[in-house]
C-alpha cells in the first residue's frame, strides 16, 4: 500500500501537536465504543466491539481438558487472533499471520500475566474442576473484521465483553472415583456459571507520534507513530501487563509518564466499557 | 484480579435473529409500483424514510416476461426454456425505467466518465506517466503530457522532464484532476491542465463509499469544489468532493500570484513554479476545528446513506454548529468537534428531517 502524502503527514502531526486531531478528538479521547454480545449461539460467549471503523469479534469456547502436569491446579487459556482479508486485502492467505501473531502474543502478555500465571487478569485456578484431572480449557478466538487502527484495545475490550457474556456449564463430578482413575463427569445443560469480569483489565495503547502520545489512533495516525506502548490496567489501577511496539526507543521517564496517563485514561474506559456491556446484555435479554 | 465464579444462573436460550423482512411474492413486489419512471424519485428521496426492498445476488427478481433485463441482472441459461427469470447479480434496490428492470447496487466501485472531477493518489511512477488510484477497478493513468509543466503550458515536454518526473508528483501524493478519456477496458486517463487542478496540500483526506442504491455517497453535481467561510473564526476552508468518493478538505490558501501584476497570458507560468511544491503551511487550531467538523459532517452523511453534495454538506455543517451552540448553552459543550456515533446521527436526523 502506498503511504500518505507529505501534506497529510504534516496535517496529522500538526493536529497531534495542537491537541486537536483530524477527526476533532483531543489526544486522550477515545472514539465511541459500541458493544454487542451473545450473537454467536455456538460459542459459550461472544462479543463484537466497534470503535469507529474498527470492528472486532471475540468468542469464548470452553472445553473440558486435562491440566498440565507442571501446574495441576490451573486451567488453560489460549488466545488466538485471526485477521480477516475483509479488513485489508493484504491479510489474504498468509499475509495476516504476522499481525495475528503479534496481536495474540500482545494479548496474552496483557491479559494472562507471566508464565506461572501470576499477575494474570484471568485467574486460572478458578478454571479447575478436579485438581490434576480435569479443568476447563478456554479458547478465546478473535476475528478482525475491519481495521481502522487501535486493534489491540478493541480486542482487549471484546475479550472482556465476551468473558462477561460467557456461561460455563456446571459440572457434577461423580463421587467414588479415586486414585488414577479419570473421574466421571456430568455436564449440566441447564445451569451455567458466569465469570466475574469486573477485574479483567482493559488495554490502553498510547501511540507516540512526534513528541506527544495519543490514545485510540486511527490507521492514518498509526502510520505516523514512532512507537506504541500498550498497558493493561484493571479497575484497581494495577498494571497487569505491558508491551511495546515500534522501533524507536523510549526514555524511561516517558514510559513512567505514559503509565500514569494510561491509568487515568483506563478509569474512564473501564466505566464506559462496563456501561456498554451492561447495555448490550440488557438488549440481548430483551430480544 | 481473579475471575471468581458466581452462583449458577439459568442458561439464556440461544438467540437466533430472525429476518424481519420475510419477502412476499416476488411478482407482487415488482408490480407494486407499476411501470413508472423511478429515476427522479430515487435520487431525490431520503433513504431513511423509505422502506427499501433489497435484493441479493442470485435472488430471482421476477419471472414475469413483460420486463427487460437491465444493469445488475441476468437471466440464467437453465431458465430460458421455461419462463425467463430475471435474477439479480448485485445486492441493491430495484429500479424500473418503463419496461427496463435494473438493480442499483448498494455499494459499487466508481466507474469513471469523461469530465468527472476526481481526487486521486499516485501509486506508481512510470517513465512517461503516473498511475493514480481513483477508487475505480483499474488504476487511472496521468500522462506527463497532460499536466501543466512549470514555465507555461505551451512549453514542449522534454527528456529532462521525464527524468525529473518525481519532482512533479511522487508516490503517495494526492491530486485533483479531471477524467480526460476512457480506455476500452474502462480505465481512465486524467489531466490536470487547469489552475483548479493539481497537487493537494494543507489538508485532510477522507473517502466515502456509495454510488447507486439509495443515492448515497458523492453524486455528480454542479459544484464540487467550493470554499466555506467557517464559523468560530476558522477562516476559509476548501472542500473538494471527488466523484469517486475521495474527498479533500483543506485550508484555503490564496494563490501565490495574487496581488502582483501578472498579465493574463503569463498567469499559468507564474503559478506553475509553486504548483508542485510540497511545502505546507501552518494551520491554526481554530481552522482545524472547523475542518474536523466538516469532515465529521461528511462522514455522518455518508454513514446515514444520504447524498453528499454542496447543499447537504453545508446544511449538515450549519446544523452541527448550531448544535454546539445549544450544547454550550446547556453547559456541556466541551467535546464539540467530534461527530462520531450519536452526535453524527443527530445531525443527520436534523438535516434529513428538515429540507427536501
Amino acid at each position: 500500500m502506498v503511504g500518505l502524502s507529505l501534506g497529510e503527514k504534516h496535517f496529522i502531526q500538526g493536529g497531534i501537536a495542537q491537541d486537536l486531531r483530524s477527526d476533532g478528538r483531543k489526544r486522550l479521547t477515545y472514539r465511541p465504543i459500541c458493544v454487542e454480545t451473545g450473537f454467536i449461539p455456538q460459542a459459550n460467549g461472544s462479543a463484537r466491539v466497534r470503535m469507529g471503523a474498527t470492528n472486532v469479534i471475540s468468542t469464548v469456547k470452553a472445553e473440558l481438558g486435562k491440566p498440565s502436569s507442571l501446574q495441576p491446579d490451573k486451567g488453560k487459556v489460549t488466545i488466538y487472533v485471526d485477521c480477516s482479508p475483509t479488513a485489508e486485502p493484504v491479510f489474504e492467505g498468509r499475509g495476516g499471520d504476522e499481525l495475528s501473531m503479534e496481536l495474540s502474543v500482545a494479548l496474552q502478555r496483557c491479559l494472562l500475566g507471566g508464565k506461572s500465571g501470576a499477575g494474570a487478569g484471568i485467574d486460572l485456578s478458578s478454571l479447575i474442576v478436579v485438581e490434576g484431572k480435569i479443568c476447563w480449557d478456554l479458547y478465546i478466538d478473535c476475528l478482525v473484521v475491519s481495521s481502522d487502527g487501535n486493534l489491540l484495545d478493541a480486542l482487549g475490550a471484546a475479550i472482556k465483553a465476551a468473558l462477561s457474556n460467557t456461561g460455563i456449564p456446571r459440572v457434577n463430578v461423580a463421587v467414588g472415583a479415586s486414585g488414577d482413575q479419570q473421574p466421571e463427569v456430568d455436564i449440566s445443560d441447564e445451569e451455567f456459571m458466569q465469570f466475574d469480569t469486573s477485574d479483567i483489565p482493559v488495554i490502553v495503547t498510547l501511540t507516540k507520534a512526534g513528541r506527544h502520545y495519543i490514545v485510540d489512533a486511527t490507521s492514518e495516525e498509526e502510520s505516523q507513530m514512532n512507537s506504541a506502548v500498550s498497558i493493561s490496567v484493571n479497575r484497581k489501577g494495577h498494571i497487569c501487563g505491558l508491551t511495546k511496539r515500534g522501533g524507536a526507543g523510549l526514555d524511561p521517564s516517558i514510559i513512567l509518564d505514559m503509565i500514569s496517563v494510561a491509568k487515568h485514561v483506563s478509569e474512564q474506559l473501564i466505566n464506559k466499557l462496563d456501561s456498554e456491556i451492561a447495555a448490550a446484555e440488557a438488549d440481548e435479554d430483551e430480544s | 484480579m481473579a475471575i471468581s465464579i458466581l452462583p449458577p444462573t439459568p442458561a439464556a436460550p440461544p438467540q437466533f435473529h430472525q429476518d424481519a423482512s420475510d419477502s412476499e411474492d416476488e411478482d407482487d413486489r415488482v408490480d407494486l409500483q407499476g411501470d413508472i419512471d423511478m429515476d427522479q424519485d430515487t435520487s431525490e428521496s431520503r433513504p431513511a424514510k423509505r422502506a427499501r426492498h433489497i435484493v441479493t445476488p442470485g435472488e430471482v427478481v421476477t419471472t414475469d416476461p413483460q420486463w427487460m433485463r437491465g444493469h445488475g441482472t441476468f437471466i440464467p441459461t437453465h431458465s430460458l426454456t421455461s419462463s425467463p427469470a430475471i435474477t439479480s447479480t448485485v445486492a441493491g434496490t430495484i429500479a424500473k425505467t418503463n419496461k427496463l428492470l435494473s438493480v442499483r447496487p448498494l455499494r459499487a466501485r466508481y466507474t469513471p466518465e469523461i469530465g468527472d472531477l476526481v481526487v486521486g493518489r499516485i501509486v506508481e511512477v512510470q517513465s512517461k506517466r503516473w498511475r493514480v488510484d481513483v477508487a475505480a477497478p483499474l488504476l487511472a493513468a496521468l500522462p506527463l503530457s497532460a499536466i501543466n509543466l512549470p514555465g507555461g503550458i505551451l512549453r514542449r515536454r522534454t527528456a529532462v522532464d521525464e527524468l525529473n518526473i518525481r519532482t512533479f508528483f511522487t508516490e503517495g501524493d494526492l491530486l485533483v484532476a479531471e477524467v480526460q478519456s476512457i480506455y476500452q477496458d474502462g480505465g481512465a486517463s486524467l489531466h490536470t491542465r487547469s489552475l483548479k487542478y493539481g497537487k493537494l496540500r494543507n489538508g485532510y483526506f477522507m473517502s466515502v463509499t456509495g454510488t447507486g442504491g439509495g443515492g448515497g455517497g458523492v453524486v455528480r453535481s454542479r459544484r464540487q469544489i467550493w470554499t466555506v467561510s467557517t464559523a468560530h473564526g476558522g477562516g476559509d476552508v476548501d472542500i473538494i468532493l471527488g466523484v469517486n468518493g475521495y474527498i479533500w478538505i483543506a485550508k484555503h490558501v490564496e494563490p501565490a500570484g495574487e496581488g502582483t501584476d501578472v498579465s493574463i497570458t503569463r498567469i499559468e507560468e507564474s503559478v506553475s513554479e509553486s504548483i508542485y511544491s510540497s511545502q505546507n503551511d501552518e494551520i491554526a487550531a481554530s481552522t482545524r476545528r472547523e475542518m474536523a467538523r466538516l469532515a465529521g459532517c461528511i462522514k455522518a452523511l455518508s454513514e446515514g446513506g444520504a447524498r453528499v453534495d454542496e447543499d447537504m454538506v453545508m446544511r449538515a455543517y450549519e446544523t452541527a454548529v448550531d448544535m454546539q451552540y445549544s450544547e454550550i448553552d446547556a453547559g456541556e459543550g466541551e467535546e464539540g468537534e467530534y461527530l462520531g456515533g450519536e452526535r453524527g446521527k443527530a445531525v443527520i436526523a436534523a438535516v434529513i428531517g428538515t429540507g427536501l
